[in-house]
């Protein structure tokens, strides 16, 4: 792989611009709070080139872009004038599936982005960073901090979740 | 092991090993809920896999909208990445050995018709299984 080859930032940006903005939209559901995400994004990774060491450049980027995504989060969080995220709501409650909206094709993309919102976060991420951004498990763990055998069981709880919500 | 649980995720995702691989199969051919269970796990995950890869939006990312110019279009880029995915299945297969503790593609090849996602959505190339009837036996 080219995992050791460094990088120059606006290759970072030209690669991985587009699938930082698709990892920030599964997330939100929302393009304006992407595009931000995208751009706090790069100018992280703009910073942090420079000390990169030599590694899983994957997991460093997707640490980076996780990181950024969380303090945007409690940025808003932070400001009781701002409106905050719809999902932000559902980060500390067990979402169970919601009975008064019907899903009658899993096939609907906006079905499955519906039922993406209500997963729990860090089943939402892991299932994003494998199935959206096409991370391995090993990827995930190092983005997420979290070991191997967490992120196998996270994407696992997502996907039946998912699949609760979409029946 | 009681139920497959999430050994199911992690082998439609080829982050089983082999010995995890002969477990699983092992208890699907004699549990029902599991054996379900994959189907619908498998079901779910190309429902996500199927979401349409966004374009940025214009302008948002410069270096992004000026590779339309220069030598190495967004198109061709995703091309020459999937011609490179093809080249490195193809090796990895062939270089894959019975020993290997990593998953052995070219027997999920051979067992269950797995094939590589070239879809540049998909981001690097999964083997994905879309028979299951093979597992199922
Ligand atoms: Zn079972």
């Amino acid at each position: 792989m080219t995992e050791s080859v460094p990088l120059t930032w606006e290759e970072v940006a030209r690669i991985y611009g587009r699938k930082i903005y698709n990892f920030a939209y599964r997330l939100t559901g929302n393009s304006d709070d992407a595009a931000d995400l995208v751009q706090e994004v790069l100018l992280r990774v703009r910073k942090g080139l420079a000390a990169y060491q030599p590694g899983s450049f994957e997991g460093w980027l997707w640490r980076i872009t996780r990181n950024a995504f969380l303090d945007e989060v409690r940025r808003r969080n932070r400001r009781p004038t701002a409106p905050l995220p719809d999902e932000v709501d559902r980060w500390d409650i067990a979402s169970s599936p919601s009975a008064d909206v019907e899903y009658s094709r899993i096939s609907l993309g906006d079905d499955v982005q519906k039922a993406l919102l209500e997963l729990p976060y860090e089943f939402r991420e892991a299932v994003v960073l494998c199935d959206i951004v096409g991370l391995s498990y090993e990827e995930i763990a190092r983005a997420v901090a979290v070991p191997v055998g967490t992120v196998r069981s996270r994407i696992h709880r997502g996907r039946k979740q998912l699949r609760e919500s979409l029946t | 092991m009681s139920h497959a649980g999430d050994l199911i995720s992690a082998y439609l995702d080829g982050e089983l090993t082999r010995p995890e691989i002969e477990q699983l199969k092992a208890h699907l051919s004699s549990c029902g809920r599991c054996a379900a269970e994959i189907q619908e796990v498998q079901l779910v995950r190309s429902a996500v896999r199927s979401l349409p890869m966004l374009e940025l939006p214009a302008g948002l990312v410069p270096e992004a909208d000026a590779e339309m110019v220069p030598l190495r279009r967004n198109k061709g880029f995703w091309v020459g990445a999937a011609a490179a995915v093809v080249a490195l299945v193809i090796a990895v297969a062939a270089l894959v050995t019975p020993s290997s503790p990593s998953i052995a593609i070219d027997e999920l090849n051979s067992r269950y018709g797995a094939r590589a996602s070239l879809d540049p959505a998909f981001g690097p190339a999964k083997v994905v299984v879309p028979d299951l009837e093979g597992v199922l036996d």
